[in-house]
């Protein structure tokens, strides 16, 4: 019976022990994570306090995270609204961006890879997009061409809108950064 | 006259009651044994959650070990690439990257970048994750970006042979590992500046110091 026990508590161990720690490192850990409006950041996963999760995470694939200092990279996976983004909808991306010395802002897969799409315009620069006479950002990202700065969509499926600020202060304040100071993203329609 | 009593009937004894001890006995263990398979599935979760960066031969670290051997940056590899080294996860299409590799048991390591119109950032990242620390061009002094990479004891070293009162200029970042990557980042603003943007991640310069 002792056996039994023995065999029982070591299969419970190891079983949920490994598979718990597979879950854990699978995707980007709930720890160290900011949310500032739609967009959420890591700030930490580029510096020496990188929290074990995220290192783990970081370790199980071939990452370079940007550096505290360098830059910072904020990621949406919803809208403004708290749904999810849809390739079957139009967004509109709007408002204002951070003191940065460059921006980019691209749509990517779940794993941060951009998607084969027939034209091959998958991210913006801040040097590259065309502004109104505000001054502020208006992207359109739709899977059917648009007017102005389009970014094409997938004509189906999840995506995420991934924003990397270069040389920006709000790298280590990033929970302290308000949403106005962030672009927004709004859901304008869907097929 | 009836013939039924009134007396209460005498309970015969359950057949479970014979059983209850070693039923609670039996759930005891059971309680205990689950208790301690929680308990070792605690230590094993935070075991392979602190191992895995050690032990993992896919990270960037591991994948990138033979680029930027010879002095200077790499830029990393694209798909489908002659070598057949993976691709890096998660990169920004607008950036160049170009990797130099360091290893310090030979001595301390220079790395020198030379600056230009586009933003470069420099990181150091130790062997087994973790950012040990990121310089931007904005810190460059006369168009260069200058700093030596060495462990604690190369550092006391170098602070025992400084001259008597006078105070170096170098920037040392001391490593806890003695291997890693200095990872150079250049934004590209506009597809046209592709050519310049490589011409500066792979001018990066990684030597052995004097």
């Amino acid at each position: 019976m002792r056996i039994l026990d023995l065999a029982y508590i070591l299969a419970l161990g190891a079983g949920l022990g490994l598979g718990s720690a597979h879950w854990a490192v699978a995707g980007r850990s709930a720890i160290g994570r900011v949310e500032v409006g739609a967009w959420t950041a890591w700030p930490r996963s580029g510096s020496r306090e990188v929290d074990p999760y995220m290192r783990a995470y970081l370790a199980r694939g071939v990452h370079l995270p940007l550096g505290s200092g360098e830059g910072l990279e904020l990621i949406a996976e919803r809208d403004d609204a708290g749904q999810a983004l849809d390739g079957r909808c139009r967004y509109r991306l709007s408002g204002a961006t951070p003191t940065t010395r460059g921006w980019t802002i691209g749509i990517t897969d779940g794993d941060g890879l951009p998607f084969r799409l027939p034209l091959e315009r998958t991210s913006f620069t801040d040097s590259e997009i065309v502004r109104p006479e505000d001054g502020g950002l208006a992207i359109i990202a739709s899977s059917t061409p648009e007017a102005g700065n389009w970014l094409p969509l997938p004509s189906s499926g999840r995506f995420q809108i991934r924003l990397r600020l270069y040389d920006t202060p709000i790298s280590s304040q990033t929970g302290e950064t308000r949403a106005s100071n962030l672009p927004r993203i709004m859901r304008v329609d869907c097929r | 006259m009836s013939a039924v009593s009134h007396d209460p009937p005498q309970r015969r004894p359950s057949a479970l009651a014979g059983w209850r001890p070693y039923l609670r006995a039996g759930l005891v263990r059971f309680v205990m044994t689950t208790l301690a398979g929680l308990i070792l599935a605690a230590i094993v979760h935070i075991v392979t959650v602190l191992a895995i960066p050690a032990l993992s031969r896919h990270d960037a670290a591991h994948a990138y070990r033979e680029l930027g051997n010879d002095g200077h940056a790499e830029p990393v590899p694209w798909p489908g690439n002659a070598r057949g080294l993976p691709v890096l996860r998660e990169a920004d299409p607008n950036v160049v990257t170009a990797i130099c590799n360091y290893d310090l048991s030979a001595g301390p390591m220079r790395i020198a970048a030379r600056t230009g119109s586009l933003p470069l950032g420099l990181t150091l990242h130790r062997r087994g994750g973790g950012v040990l620390y990121a310089i931007t061009d904005r810190a460059a002094i006369r168009g260069t970006l200058e700093f030596l990479v060495m462990t604690e004891a190369q550092r006391d070293e170098r602070i025992a042979a400084d001259e008597e009162g006078e105070t170096s200029r170098e920037l040392r970042i001391v490593s806890d590992t003695e291997q890693g990557l200095i990872v150079a980042r250049v934004l590209q603003r506009l597809p046209s500046d592709r050519a310049d943007a490589e011409a500066l991640a792979t001018g990066v310069a990684c030597g052995l110091a004097n």
